[in-house]
């Protein structure tokens, strides 16, 4: 029809950050950017992916809004009167705006995941599905008006995000109008957050089980730090800042705010979180926040507790910057250092404008990749630390300008040690890599599968077939033949004691005796979950380049204790219970363990097995004179164990908001991923 | 007749405080005494609170009637009568005796004498009626009074529409049977919101009749005229001889009603709960459930942009649909106005003149409240020693101190509560029993830390409602609190005081019974 070729982007305008800013003479021509989103055609009968709502490949926007049982009209980005501005004016009072805004930025967030993760992302599937099994998402679902509240979340169970509005109750109320509506579907950070939490659970389906007091924190943190840094993706801002800063980003700036208008609107001095300093109430004025090992021992509440990870990272981010900005201040002035008083020159911002973007990008790509270096249950700091140092390691062979110091300096000063570590340094960090030998032969063959796996979904574009795909890599096709992975492995490693001190996972004959229940297919083996089968391909820097397979292997313990103490050596009877029945014993509970395995494809080995295991591998020994596992050196790990019970039953109760005390099961069984717990 | 203040030759010797166990809840009957001779010397009865949290009528009548004859005794007329009978607040542990069993209080012939009252104190915030309209704080208080009835209305059209949709019976079973479950949480969230909504008013069948039903009782059957709307900072001291009252709540400030907790350090909690705020959108959103209002006050944008069909995808997807999640932000609301309504009561420090010490009555002041007693109220004078703040020194002095909001985090200040009260002599008494309490309150009630803080600090001499089923400590130093408490009896008192607090202490089925010297 036309020989123009397709646009790239659809553009779109929106907030830079909330409605607030458009209200500060000093903030007000930076208060609005443009979006450029990735072109979707617009749908029709046979091709095209981009409806009226707007509905698109990734997401759909479903405006209605229950608490006044009414639909608000949907928005259509394809209408040319609404495409030859760049979408419809930035406007509070106009729903159709805030269909376009939530749309832009969650896409905006999806286009950064992908690039950095090399991959197309996949939202958590629905389980169990229509029918018992699990059931591709294809889309996940916007309501922009779902709530009267000041808060906004998403859903796990309904693969939404729900945005609430409410009438706001300012401390400063010469920036916010009392009692005046704010909708959090126009705040960046809170869609930005929020559709990380989205992503994440794709990824990573457990960590929304709160076995430590880490993980949920993991969860808000990481939202928080994908939403903080696709600030530096703002050119405009970005230099308004340094400009306003001096260079020095370290000092009061937005980009290191979340969430302005909200945070003011229920009443706080400024943003609801700062990566970098914090509002004294006395006086008024901003003050960097200096960091508090003990902080990271006594605070629990999930989003304060992100807030210290949050801190960490974007203090090796600045550190970073500043490093690499180092020469250009030297150069700017004549060698000291020190710039002359008076307005930076245009030049000047925009090439430290240059170097924080990069840093910034670098230093979220380093935290993005890290997912898939990470135990698939039960995630700590420590670990993800661990995972930061190890994929950078893989990618990155020269760390030149000291990254992977910024971050294990950063984490340190906070009081964030992962667990079992002598010595924080890059080597000790790192993940064991080459688990022994004696396994590889055992896994040449897997690898071979697994390549054959890397062959057939490599080019193909269709998530949905992406999906297919791999779940018939995962769990078999008798039609076409396929001996899945699970079952594969359980044929190659069954009654292997290599492998279980390995994954610290049950696969020998004895799997009763460590309260493991059997498998649904057969009732003779032990359960165990093969999870998020994924390639992973990326090109570093320097032209390295890293081809991984990726899986998580999990599985289910019913542990039961007296008095907070686990007997590994008491009759099975008595400290265990199988996982899929209810038990009426109230100290008991299911523990999970999993385990990461990642696979080079180039040099057919395992490369790492990151483990969260059931049983204490530290204590499985070797036969004399033989290298075969002494079986019977097998147990429990207590200590595992223990902790979680004791953070679920104890310490946890004292992280929870009175709403969750009140309401019961509302951490657990309401909505975990609350922008604010507060209620 | 009542017993009018006499000059009397003899002092105040002691006080006896009696707490009826009818469950988690206030009811109160204090004595003062000028000697050991229970029928002479009784000079003053007064009467703190009549509630629990549930209950039906027969159960609480033996207490009533026990009660009625207790403060019968010492009258040589034999009528059962309070000299001063004090209401704190208006929630259902603390009125709903007067609610269940209004018969048996209320003078349904005229001058009969079934139940007599010479007086009545209540917080300023409860007065309907107040005598200088025009006067700022006045008017203040009505605004609010208004939107917070409101809010009470929105409070329970949201219960009776949670109710509806997750409290079925079939609900109930699939719950009970998994407890776990999605339905479990919606039936017991669903409960919970209930339960807070029944503190706060009464509704028959469903249908929102007003304010509690206990409190009506007290203002338009019980009084007659006689009560009286204190303000903080009022010093009484013509009540009877020998002791003086200190008004120190309910604050007024909006804001410091309206606080709940404090920073670190101040209260005994660990959640964060600072920011809650009001949001008129919610339950303007909710009384137009019940009752319709205007589309420009209930809709967020013009009607251009409305239609009233769901769209086709979200009626298709069912498993998708939001219908009810919004009604969850109740939760909040349910929260704040069971803070506010805290904090409005009336809360007494009562001294002995003679020796100074000092019982301290909360009602279930929250933090905000604390507060206001030091920053806020402006005394006519210092403590004893004429530099310390006063409020400070009555809590220095106190010797008695009724466990705000039955031993929660939130119910006692730390830093200018607890941490104030040094007197050696301290006994504390708290109205919790487990076995008559709400659900949702078992989490919060009793908070660890204060329980430790209160037993370290009277040696022992905290006395609960019924400590049975509470435990302290963690893990292996886990033990009943009952355990506990007589631990620290017998480690912490020396042996002088563990025979005065053996003779102070009286323990019966009905009643928990401490005896406080003047």
């Amino acid at each position: 029809m036309t020989s123009t070729p397709r646009p790239p982007f659809r553009k779109l305008r929106g907030y830079a950050f909330d409605p607030a800013l458009a209200l500060q003479m000093e903030t007000a021509p930076i208060s609005t950017i443009v979006y450029k989103v990735p072109w979707e055609d617009r749908k029709t009968a046979d091709s095209g992916t981009l409806d009226v709502g707007p509905v698109g490949e990734y997401v759909e926007v479903i405006d209605y809004d229950p608490t006044v049982q009414k639909s608000y009209l949907p928005v259509d980005l394809n209408n040319e009167y609404i495409l030859a501005q760049d979408g419809l004016d930035p406007s509070e009072g106009n729903p159709q705006f805030h269909q376009q805004m939530v749309y832009a930025v969650v896409m905006t967030t999806i286009t950064n995941f992908e690039r950095a993760l090399g991959r197309r992302i996949l939202w958590a599937t629905r389980r169990p599905g229509a029918n018992g099994f699990e059931d591709y998402v294809a889309r996940l679902r916007i309501y922009p008006h779902a709530l009267r509240e000041a808060n906004a979340y998403y859903s796990p169970r309904k693969k939404a995000l729900l945005f609430g509005y409410f009438s706001s109750a300012p401390a400063n109320e010469s920036i916010q109008m009392p009692a005046s509506l704010v909708f959090t579907c126009l705040s960046h950070d809170i869609i930005a957050h929020e559709t990380t939490h989205a992503i994440l659970d794709g990824m990573q389906r457990n960590y929304n089980e709160p076995t430590n007091p880490d993980v949920l924190a993991f969860h808000e943190a990481f939202s928080d730090i994908v939403a903080l840094f696709q600030h530096f993706t703002f050119p405009d801002v970005l230099k308004n800042q340094i400009q306003k800063t001096r260079g020095n980003l370290a000092d009061q700036n937005i980009l290191g705010q979340l969430a302005q208008q909200f945070g003011s609107a229920i009443g706080n001095y400024g943003s609801l979180r700062d990566a970098i300093g914090e509002v004294d109430e006395k006086t008024g004025q901003w003050r960097p926040k200096t960091p508090l090992p003990e902080e990271y021992r006594t605070i629990l509440e999930p989003h304060a507790r992100g807030s210290i990870l949050v801190a960490a990272v974007f203090e090796a981010f600045i550190n970073i910057y500043k490093s690499r900005i180092a020469d250009l201040l030297r150069i700017a002035s004549n060698g000291t250092g020190i710039l002359t008083a008076g307005e930076l020159p245009v030049d000047l911002v925009n090439r430290l404008a240059d170097e924080a973007a990069k840093s910034a990008d670098q230093v979220l790509q380093m935290c993005i990749r890290a997912l898939d270096y990470c135990p698939p249950v039960d995630i700590t700091f420590g670990d993800y630390l661990r995972a930061i140092i190890t994929a950078d390691v893989d990618l990155v062979a020269d760390d030149s300008r000291n990254y992977r110091l910024a971050f294990i300096d950063a984490f340190r000063r906070r009081g964030i040690y992962p667990k079992g570590i002598k010595t924080l340094s890059v080597e000790s960090l790192q993940f064991e890599a080459h688990p022994r030998e004696s396994q590889n032969p055992l896994f040449g063959i897997l690898t071979d599968f697994l390549r054959k796996y890397r062959n057939d979904v490599m080019y193909v574009k269709d998530r949905k077939e992406t999906y297919t795909i791999t779940q018939k890599y995962m769990g078999g096709d008798e039609d076409n033949d396929i001996e899945g992975l699970h079952d594969r492995i359980f044929g190659k490693f069954d009654n292997d004691g290599e492998f279980e001190k390995l994954t610290g996972l049950v696969f020998s004959g004895d799997w009763k005796d460590f309260g493991i229940n059997a498998s649904r297919s057969n009732p003779n083996d032990p359960a165990f979950e093969v999870q998020n089968l994924r390639l992973v391909s990326r090109i570093g820097p320097q032209g390295k380049q890293v081809n991984q397979i990726v899986f998580s292997l999990l599985q289910r313990s019913g542990v039961k204790l007296k008095q907070g103490i686990f007997d590994v050596d008491a009759p099975v009877k008595e400290k265990h219970f199988d996982p899929s029945r209810r038990t009426k014993v109230r100290e008991a509970f299911v523990l999970r363990g999993g385990c990461t395995l990642i696979f080079d494809l180039d040099t057919l080995a395992l490369r790492y097995a990151i483990a969260k295991p059931l049983l204490d591998t530290a204590r499985m020994a070797y036969l004399p004179q033989s290298r075969q596992i002494d079986l019977k050196t097998r147990k429990m790990d207590k200590a595992r164990i223990e902790q979680q019970y004791q953070y679920q039953h104890g310490i946890g109760i004292m992280g929870m908001t009175d709403y969750s005390l009140y309401f019961k099961n509302a951490l657990t069984h309401g909505e975990p991923f609350a922008f604010l717990h507060n209620h | 007749m009542a017993k009018q203040p006499k000059p009397s030759s003899k002092k105040i010797t002691h006080a006896d405080v009696r707490m009826y166990r009818m469950g988690t809840g206030d009811c109160f009957i204090v004595k003062f005494f000028t000697g050991e001779n229970k029928k002479k010397d009784n000079i003053f009865t007064m009467m703190i609170d009549c509630g629990t949290w549930q209950g039906a009528k027969e159960q609480l009548t033996k207490f009533i009637a026990h009660l009625k004859e207790y403060v019968a005794e010492d009258r040589e007329d034999n009528v059962p009568t309070i000299d001063l009978l004090v209401v704190t607040h208006e929630h259902k542990d603390h009125v709903y005796g007067f609610d269940a069993c209004s018969d048996l209080f209320v003078n349904t012939v005229k001058n009969s004498k079934n139940f007599v009252v010479n007086k009545i104190w209540m917080g300023w915030t409860e007065n309907d009626n107040p005598a200088q309209p025009g006067d700022v704080l006045t008017e203040k208080v009505k605004q609010w009074k208004d939107e917070y009835g409101q809010r009470k209305k929105a409070l329970n059209a949201t219960a009776q529409a949670l109710k509806e949709r997750f409290g079925s019976d079939e609900q109930k079973i699939e719950a009970d049977s998994k407890p776990n479950g999605l339905v479990a949480f919606q039936y017991n969230y669903a409960d919970a919101v209930n339960q807070f909504a029944d503190l706060h008013f009464s509704a028959r069948a469903g249908v929102y009749t007003g304010d509690l039903e206990g409190m009506r009782v007290v203002k338009k059957e019980i009084a007659n005229n006689n009560i009286t709307y204190l303000h903080p900072g009022q010093i009484i001291d013509n009540v009877v001889e020998g002791l003086r009252f200190y008004v120190l709540g309910p604050p007024t400030t909006i804001e410091a009603i309206k606080k709940e907790s404090g920073k670190d350090g101040e209260t005994f909690s660990h959640s964060h709960n600072n920011s809650l705020t009001d949001n008129d959108a919610f339950a303007t959103a909710m009384l137009n459930l019940v009752e319709p209002q205007s589309s420009g006050s209930v809709l967020p944008f013009d009607d251009t942009y409305i239609k009233d069909e769901k769209p086709e995808a979200y009626t298709r997807d069912n498993w998708r649909s939001i219908d009810h999640e919004w009604l969850n932000s109740a939760g909040s609301l349910a929260l704040r106005m069971n803070s506010a309504t805290n904090n409005l009561s009336l809360a007494l420090a009562i001294e002995f003149i003679d020796s100074g010490r000092v019982m301290l009555f909360p009602g279930d002041a929250e933090f905000g409240s604390w507060e206001s007693w030091h920053k806020d109220i402006k005394w006519p004078i210092k403590g004893k020693d004429g530099i310390k703040p006063l409020t400070e020194d009555l809590l220095n002095r106190t010797v008695f101190y009724k466990v705000a909001h039955h031993l929660s985090h939130n119910g006692t200040a730390k830093r200018q509560g607890v941490e104030m009260m040094t007197h050696p002599d301290l006994t504390a008494m708290a109205t919790l029993d487990y076995d008559i309490i709400s659900d949702g309150w078992k989490n919060t009630m009793p908070n660890r830390d204060l329980i430790t803080d209160l037993l370290r600090r009277t040696k022992g001499r905290l006395v609960i409602m019924n400590e049975n089923e509470l435990m302290v400590g963690q893990d292996s130093g886990k033990k009943s609190l009952h355990e506990k408490i007589l631990e620290s009896r017998e480690q912490l008192m020396n042996s002088a005081e563990k025979a005065d607090f053996n003779d102070a202490l009286t323990t019966e089925d009905l009643f928990l019974q401490v005896k406080v010297k003047a």
